[in-house]
């Protein structure tokens, strides 16, 4: 469990040094769920950036906001769908959108595998994948993902066992068990 | 028996290495939330709304094949890709709580970090860095210290008695900011690389890989001052050796290249992970009298200073006449340090030449001649620039 899980944000920050807190503690976790929903850093860093600045705009509507994690995984969720609902509009340019001039090389190879989690995730009905992306790539509960889908605990338990069983059957069939 | 499974399944789209924000993200962040916050003091004085745009699409087509062609470890019985060390390199320095790095610089005690000089004697340096949340960091040399308690980090210049306090990112420590990330060294050296801006080679012997990565040195020379003051003004080369089981880096040589001749001038050997460090070391000890330095000068303006030398002709006639509140005028400071009184105060103006620029320092340096009191003629370059918010001179070294 890293730092920035067990950090408990009581309440929305509402100074620049309490933004500075959050950022700091929260900053690697929704980039990296950024990032394997984007599949590069550029794009993953501008939305959970867009999401921060968003979170300091909205400060003051959201001072009685008590699930502060949750709710900015779920902030970060919407803009990454709202990147890739842009994406599917635009034309494919001559440079693959996938790719970010300001990858490294670690992040080349996490490339490839966020472009294998999409491949699976892909074939699974998109509530169920959320779900399973939210418990994947980031340390949150059923509790606290509850909160990003905005959706009971059992029902998001019972999406994450459908999923789960699904997912299990495509990797046998592809012969893709244990990994 | 089922929750097993489930988790076998979830392996399968779980990141082998986790995917960390870049070291400048939270940097940009704060910068973002800072002109949010300007937007939001402008709408409420002026009653209109304007919106940041972010567009930093980019391409980096091809760049697998650009460079594992050039990242390949050799010299073992088992070769291993640049990729690979780089991966594993990280995940093993993940797992560091502290490091604490021991080395020395050619410099001048008491001169800021960034100054290095082939011609000058060796001095210690010395960094401590915690890797909590938030992250904690002391790096010290004689005469200078700076101190990142987690909130801010506060620099002390002991021979001016002066400290400045600044962002945790502020730029106190210049080009041995990586080194409190050596995590990330290998990284940006490798896309250093791929840009064409360092050519890098690898090699594994005796258990030690070793990365040496050469740069050019960088800034505008059409006047040579700046050269070799500073490593990245320098032709360079910077050679890493990371340890084959761990991964961890385990020394730093930087050597600059000056006339033809190569010389050593940081070394970093003692490379110590996951000592017990002391709490008092983030905390910074001030005497009561310390002068603060702050972003633009507490003085008013000078009123027609016409460009940088305007403002070294202003700064040494104020010395002259020992007009403190003038010097405040063109300094950042609260008050004019005792050490600026005493060795610059009742001096004679010999001669002022004209500007120039040099390197990659923002600002401009203008030669100067001075007789001080004790008789001592000083022939220097005093460095002045301007780029603060309010585009005021200030005198920023080289006195």
């Amino acid at each position: 469990m890293t730092a920035a899980a067990t950090w408990q944000i009581e309440s929305w920050p509402q100074t620049i040094g309490e933004f500075e807190r959050l950022v700091e503690a929260t900053q690697d976790e929704l980039v990296q769920f950024a990032f394997y929903r984007l599949g590069n850093r550029a794009d993953a860093e501008d939305a959970v950036q867009d999401v921060y600045v968003q979170a300091f705009r909205d400060r003051d509507k959201r001072r009685n906001v008590t699930e502060v994690r949750p709710y900015l995984f779920r902030m970060v969720r919407n803009r990454c769908t709202d990147v890739l609902r842009a994406r599917s509009r635009k034309p494919a340019g001559p440079a693959d959108q996938a790719t970010g001039a300001e990858d490294t090389l670690a992040d080349m190879l996490a490339r490839e595998e966020a472009g294998e989690f999409a491949r699976l995730l892909d074939r699974i009905p998109e509530r169920e994948a959320e779900v399973i992306r939210l418990r994947a790539w980031s340390e949150l509960s059923f509790a606290e993902v509850a909160v990003v889908v905005g959706a009971a605990v059992p029902t998001v338990k019972s999406r994450f066992r459908y999923g789960i069983d699904k997912l299990r059957r495509l990797l046998n069939l592809e012969g893709g068990m244990p990994r | 028996m089922k929750e097993r499974d489930d988790e076998e399944v979830l392996r399968h789209i779980q990141p082998l290495a986790p995917i960390a924000a870049s070291n400048s993200f939270r940097e940009r962040v704060m910068k973002a939330i800072a002109e949010e916050r300007a937007r939001e003091n402008s709408r409420t004085a002026r009653g209109w709304k304007s919106w940041p745009r972010w567009v930093t699409i980019g391409c980096a087509a091809g760049l697998i094949l650009l460079l594992l062609p050039m990242l390949r470890v050799g010299g073992g019985p088992e070769k291993s890709s640049g990729a690979a060390l780089l991966a594993q390199s990280v995940q093993a320095m993940s797992k560091a709580q502290t490091v604490h790095i021991l080395g020395r610089i050619r410099t001048l005690a008491g001169d800021n970090f960034e100054l290095i000089g082939a011609e000058y004697d060796f001095v210690p340096i010395e960094i401590w860095r915690e890797y909590s949340n938030p992250p904690r960091w002391r790096v010290e040399k004689p005469g200078r210290v700076v101190v990142m308690n987690g909130q801010t980090s506060t620099m002390y210049m002991e021979r001016s008695n002066s400290a400045v306090n600044g962002t945790p990112n502020a730029g106190f420590i210049e080009w041995l900011r990586p080194m409190l990330d050596p995590q990330s060294i290998l990284e940006s050296e490798l896309m250093a690389a791929r840009k064409g801006a360092a050519q890098v080679s690898l090699s594994e012997s005796n258990g030690v890989i070793v990365a040496a990565v050469s740069r050019q040195a960088q800034g505008n020379f059409a006047n040579d001052w700046a050269r070799n003051k500073s490593i990245a003004q320098s032709d360079h080369r910077c050679v890493y050796r990371f340890d084959s089981a761990s991964k961890r880096l385990e020394g730093l040589q930087v050597a600059i290249a000056v006339a033809g001749k190569e010389t050593v001038v940081a070394e970093f050997t003692d490379f110590r992970y996951n000592e017990t460090l002391a709490e008092s070391l983030y905390v910074l000890q001030l005497p009561a009298d310390v002068v603060w330095i702050t972003d633009t000068p507490s003085k008013s303006a000078p009123a027609n200073l016409n460009g940088p030398r305007d403002a070294a002709v202003f700064f040494f006639n104020a010395c002259a006449s020992e007009d403190w509140d003038a010097v405040l005028q063109v300094r950042s400071e609260t008050s004019v340090p005792m050490g600026i009184k005493q060795t610059y105060g009742g001096l004679q103006v010999i001669a002022i030449g004209e500007a120039f620029q040099s390197g990659l320092y923002p600002g401009y340096f203008v030669p100067y001649q001075v007789r001080l009191k004790d008789g001592y003629v000083k022939s220097y370059k005093i460095a002045i620039r301007n780029d603060n918010p309010e585009q005021r001179w200030v005198v920023d070294g080289g006195i």
